[in-house]
């Protein structure tokens, strides 16, 4: 799985999916626990299934079950499960200079989540334009049936898969640190960015120890974000810019 | 599932994929709209600056442990710094992950033995 760009283009598919296997330690033990929660809570083993199938965003799904089944107004369920996903918005557009002109992307965008955003992110400007949708296709693709094949198996077997494979289900999601961590790195190029980049790290753990996930993202980001543009002002003893 | 409950789930999936479809949109046609083409400067500077951050963020809230503990944060620190060793050597995507997931389960089988 290097960071060069793949130099064969009919196989940009088969690469995507190559390199969007480390996705998987992430999103399997996951979705087994979706599908098992979402049939404690009254619904189908099919019905888990479609709901992976279609919503298709992790955090908002959990939330979705959980406030149906404590009876919940539909609206407000809609609504919160939206809400969750609203840092979604800037995903795309990030990606937008690197996408040719294909019918097929706007459809593709179903299968944007966080973890696809992040690794088409860093993939997407090494490619060369005749493998980028071929590359997101695969990627996207075994990232969306990982989801919706772990939710069929929690909801199926969920109860033994946790009670016999627990030690998996715990070092399994060390994957997508690992990922993230090898993405973000090549982004440390001056202190300016090192600097935005370790406070939006800190401030997003710091949100997620204290129950706060859902805002993390967005707020962690946000406040890298202004980390980013007040150090600009800062100079050295010299006068120079501290990049 | 009732009737009212499956349209609260076509509410929430089709909702979750405009909200990641029409920016794509929006900014597709601002691009098409730039006249020098040079589509990376068209894109507005908060826009590119949020891109990385947001990743940087994924990143934070995934560090956090399935089961939090001293023993589970220890493996998180060594699998970032096996995850690191090797992606300095190497600069691929595979091999850095496969090592930090082997670092962080070896510490969190060892604990397990441990214990």
């Amino acid at each position: 799985m290097s960071l060069q760009a793949s130099s064969s283009p009919s196989r940009a598919w088969l690469t995507g999916m190559r390199e969007a296997i480390p996705l998987l330690g992430g999103y399997v033990p996951v979705a087994i626990s979706f599908g098992l929660i979402a049939t404690q809570a009254g619904f189908s083993a099919w019905e888990a299934v479609l709901i992976s199938t279609l919503i298709y965003a992790g955090a908002s799904q959990f939330l979705f079950v959980g406030m149906v089944a404590a009876g919940a107004p539909l609206w407000l369920v809609v609504a919160m499960t939206l809400l969750i996903n609203v840092r979604h918005v800037v995903y795309a557009p990030n990606l937008a200079p690197w996408l040719t002109s294909s019918r097929w992307w706007p459809w593709l965008m179903h299968g944007l989540t966080d973890q696809v955003f992040a690794v088409a992110h860093a993939r997407l400007p090494q490619l060369p334009a005749s493998q980028r949708l071929g590359w997101f296709t695969g990627a996207a693709l075994l990232a969306w049936l990982s989801w919706i094949g772990g939710t069929a198996l929690g909801a199926v077997a969920g109860g033994e898969l946790v009670a016999r494979w627990a030690l998996m289900g715990e070092i399994l999601p060390f994957a997508l640190p690992a990922l993230f961590l090898v993405l973000i790195a090549p982004r440390f190029t001056s202190r300016r960015w090192s600097l935005a980049l370790a406070i939006t790290i800190g401030i997003a753990l710091l949100l997620t120890m204290s129950g706060l996930t859902n805002v993390a993202i967005p707020l962690a980001a946000v406040c890298g974000a202004l980390c980013f543009y007040s150090v600009k002002f800062i100079t050295t003893g010299k006068g120079e810019r501290n990049e | 599932m009732s009737s009212a409950l499956w349209v609260a789930v076509l509410a929430s999936a089709l909702g979750t994929l405009l909200m990641r479809l029409l920016p794509l949109v929006w900014m597709q046609r601002r691009l098409e709209r730039q006249a020098n083409g040079d589509s990376l400067e068209a894109m507005p500077q908060w826009l590119s600056l949020l891109g990385p951050l947001m990743i940087a963020a994924v990143f934070g809230v995934s560090l956090m442990p399935v089961a939090p503990g001293a023993l589970s944060w220890l493996a998180t620190l060594i699998g970032v710094l096996a995850t690191l060793a090797v992606w300095w050597h190497k600069r691929t995507l595979g091999w850095p992950v496969a090592a930090g997931v082997t670092a962080y389960g070896v510490v969190v089988m060892l604990a397990g033995l441990a214990s």
